[in-house]
């Protein structure tokens, strides 16, 4: 396989495996210098301040500055996409959405494209930091799974285009935990005492308290969220940390239980059969990465050019075959490999899916939550 | 400096000198500020700029969609009351404790190691230094994802203990000991190096004077060698102890829930809390005990240790 020359910094990390989290927090950032410098170089041609909407169709470079999760994407997405439109693409990688929302915060980063979460998508366009997106440009639209077209969190497809989808739930390992992981409560199983973790994202571990307690997940309600502050708290005397970088630990038994990211899980059970993940019967939260378009990027046509070829069936297809996400490309169904399809996990049936709501937009008052997750980090 | 006060007076002795020919000369006061200038503008941009930088945060106000909003019209002070919250006083007495314990294992590890390089290594001795700086070469993080490797249950340690008979079963991530492992090897060179430099260029024979005076070896130790090499042996404490108490990458990589320190703490509010204004004030307040500690240290052990 001929890799193309830009597509540098991604691999010299990734090798060939998806084995890695798309969420691995620290490991990537020992590279997120060299991914600045390569950003710099591939930003260099921004004219700062530039504020022509996207729809100008002024000429553009051919060249597409893409920031990604890591381990996120096949290996032939770009590569095809380059061959085809002859635009050169830039790859770089983060691991976590802060770090991704700290950058553009503070700035002009010459980007492109990139992918957030909804939840931090939502903050970006509340803080007025991407472009719209021109759907006229995206005829492929159409190939959207329905339940993504008018979803709170970007009604009407208006800043963000859907990359992959999934759900939040449990990963553990079969063999050593002892019990049936159905729901929440699996963190009281005595043989994971000590072995555990939750996720170290605020709104995804206070959505697991909510859940666990049946409250509404999205609450903002100060009585619900001080119980499930206190849920947290108690729940902290049983389990070895809070994090988002639990792929390893998991796989190598240091944890026998973790809150986690569905497609996480399915990556490191190609390493450990024993691994497996559930959806908890209470519920948890569906997440989405979207492509979006920050403020003053370079090459906004060529971004919404990529983001009609990812809507491509097969592309989007190719896509999912690999990452084992859910994919939210409807007309890309056929194409995509059948265990994946009929995995109840990727895939959840109709009422399932009922208990897998967005994380709402909750404005000023995801602040409660901040305040409550420092006393749970603290406790 | 006896040797470079005495060399003009021989020479002065030697010949009368002739007057330096009369040319404009720039004032030593000026030479001495334009030498000073370029570390003066890097202090200035990379130090104290920064610096502002964060005390402004320090006084913003947070928001969802912005980090921080500053205005001068309106400074949020309780940012500071906030930070000195004492749910927080066992995580920064924890720090501290991690930072002192591993600060003394330094000292412990690194004094005969600096020592034995400095005065019996023989011709290995650059080598050997250098052998002490290649760590620094790769990324303290990528260092510390060595030790989990190294650590962690099914890792090196565990089946080396279990090839010995010793059990391969222990828990070694995610305990204080773990943390202060991290602490104590990453910063170790930090400490050696110092010391390097004041045990090699320590006087030896006052070692062979102290001996024939009839001072035993730990006396001599303890009398002799250590008071001469202090200003190695205070630098490396400060060099050690500093970045050790704000570290919070060990902690997050080899710690678990219960050994997290006041930089992780920090850190969160930069991140999955986003509370960049209380983070802010944190690591004012953080800094601001630091060198008060520092201040305490150095008039206590005597400034011209250093």
């Amino acid at each position: 396989m001929s890799e193309p020359d830009r597509v540098s910094v991604a691999f010299i990390w990734d090798t060939d495996s998806p084995l890695f989290s798309r969420r691995t927090f620290m490991r990537t950032m020992a590279f997120a210098s060299a991914a600045g410098f390569v950003a710099a170089c591939g930003g260099s041609s921004t004219k700062s301040g530039s504020s022509g909407t996207p729809t100008t169709s002024k000429p553009e470079a051919k060249q597409l500055n893409f920031y990604n999760w890591t381990d996120y994407i096949a290996n032939d997405t770009i590569p095809n996409f380059q061959k085809q439109t002859g635009i050169h693409v830039t790859y770089d990688n983060y691991s976590s959405n802060d770090q991704l929302f700290n950058k553009l915060t503070v700035g002009n980063t010459g980007y492109d494209i990139v992918v957030p979460t909804d939840n931090v998508l939502v903050k970006m366009k509340h803080g007025n930091l991407l472009e719209q997106i021109d759907l006229s440009k995206i005829p492929n639209v159409v190939n959207l799974d329905p339940r993504f077209r008018n979803a709170a969190y970007d009604p009407g497809n208006q800043y963000s285009i859907p990359w992959q989808w999934g759900t939040t739930g449990l990963g553990f390992d079969k063999t050593k935990v002892g019990g049936e992981v159905t729901d929440w409560d699996a963190f009281n199983l005595p043989a994971v005492k000590g072995k555990s973790s939750y996720l170290d994202e605020a709104r995804d571990a206070f959505g697991m308290a909510l859940f666990a307690l049946k409250k509404d997940p999205n609450s903002t309600n100060d009585a619900d969220l001080d119980q499930a502050k206190d849920y947290l708290i108690e729940l902290k005397k049983k389990i070895q940390s809070i994090t988002s970088d639990y792929q390893d630990p998991l796989k190598n038994g240091t944890l026998l239980l973790s809150h986690a990211y569905s497609g996480d899980v399915f990556q490191i059970q190609a390493d450990n059969p024993h691994i497996e993940y559930v959806i908890p019967a209470s519920g948890g939260f569906s997440w989405v990465d979207s492509m979006a378009i920050p403020k003053g990027a370079p090459h906004p046509n060529n971004a919404m050019q990529f983001m009609n070829y990812i809507l491509e069936p097969k592309v989007g297809a190719a896509l999912t075959n690999y990452v084992s996400y859910g994919s939210p490309n409807k007309a890309a169904t056929p194409y995509i490999d059948k265990t994946i399809i009929d995995n109840p996990l990727i895939y959840p049936s109709a009422d399932v899916l009922a208990k897998l709501p967005f994380q709402k937009d909750i404005g000023e008052d995801e602040q409660k939550i901040n305040d409550r997750w420092t006393e749970v980090k603290t406790a | 400096l006896s040797v470079t006060e005495a060399e003009p007076r021989t020479e002065s002795h030697s010949e009368p000198q002739p007057r330096p020919a009369k040319r404009r000369r720039m004032p030593d006061w000026l030479a001495g500020n334009l030498l000073l200038l370029p570390t003066s503008i890097w202090f200035f941009f990379l130090m104290i700029i920064p610096i502002a930088i964060i005390v402004a945060y320090s006084l913003g106000q947070r928001s969802i969609y912005d980090p921080v909003r500053f205005s001068w019209g309106h400074l949020v002070w309780s940012n500071y009351s906030k930070a000195l919250n004492p749910d927080f006083l066992p995580i920064f007495i924890r720090s501290i404790v991690y930072a002192g314990v591993a600060t003394f294992l330094c000292v412990l590890l690194g004094f005969p190691l600096a020592y034995w390089i400095a005065r019996f290594s023989g011709r290995y001795r650059t080598v050997l230094i250098v052998l002490v700086i290649i760590p620094f070469l790769t990324s303290y993080l990528i260092r510390m994802y060595a030790w989990q490797f190294i650590l962690q249950p099914n890792g090196l340690l565990n089946s080396a203990l279990g090839n010995l008979g010793l059990g391969s079963n222990h828990q070694f991530l995610n305990t204080h000991f773990a943390v202060i492992l991290g602490l104590t090897y990453g910063f170790l060179p930090f400490m050696v190096l110092p010391l390097y430099a004041s045990i090699e260029r320590m006087d030896t024979s006052l070692v062979e004077a102290s001996y024939d005076l009839g001072h035993g070896k730990a006396s001599t130790l303890f009398r002799v060698t250590i008071p001469t090499v202090s200003p190695g042996l205070v630098a490396g404490i400060l060099l050690v102890f500093i970045p050790a108490v704000g570290d919070f990458i060990t902690p997050a990589l080899l710690g678990g829930v219960k050994t997290q320190m006041f930089g992780t703490v920090v850190a969160d509010q930069f991140e999955s809390s986003q509370n960049w204004p209380l983070g802010s004030a944190m690591s004012i307040l953080l800094t601001g005990f630091i060198l008060i500690g520092v201040f305490v240290y150095l008039w206590r052990v005597g400034e011209e240790a250093l």
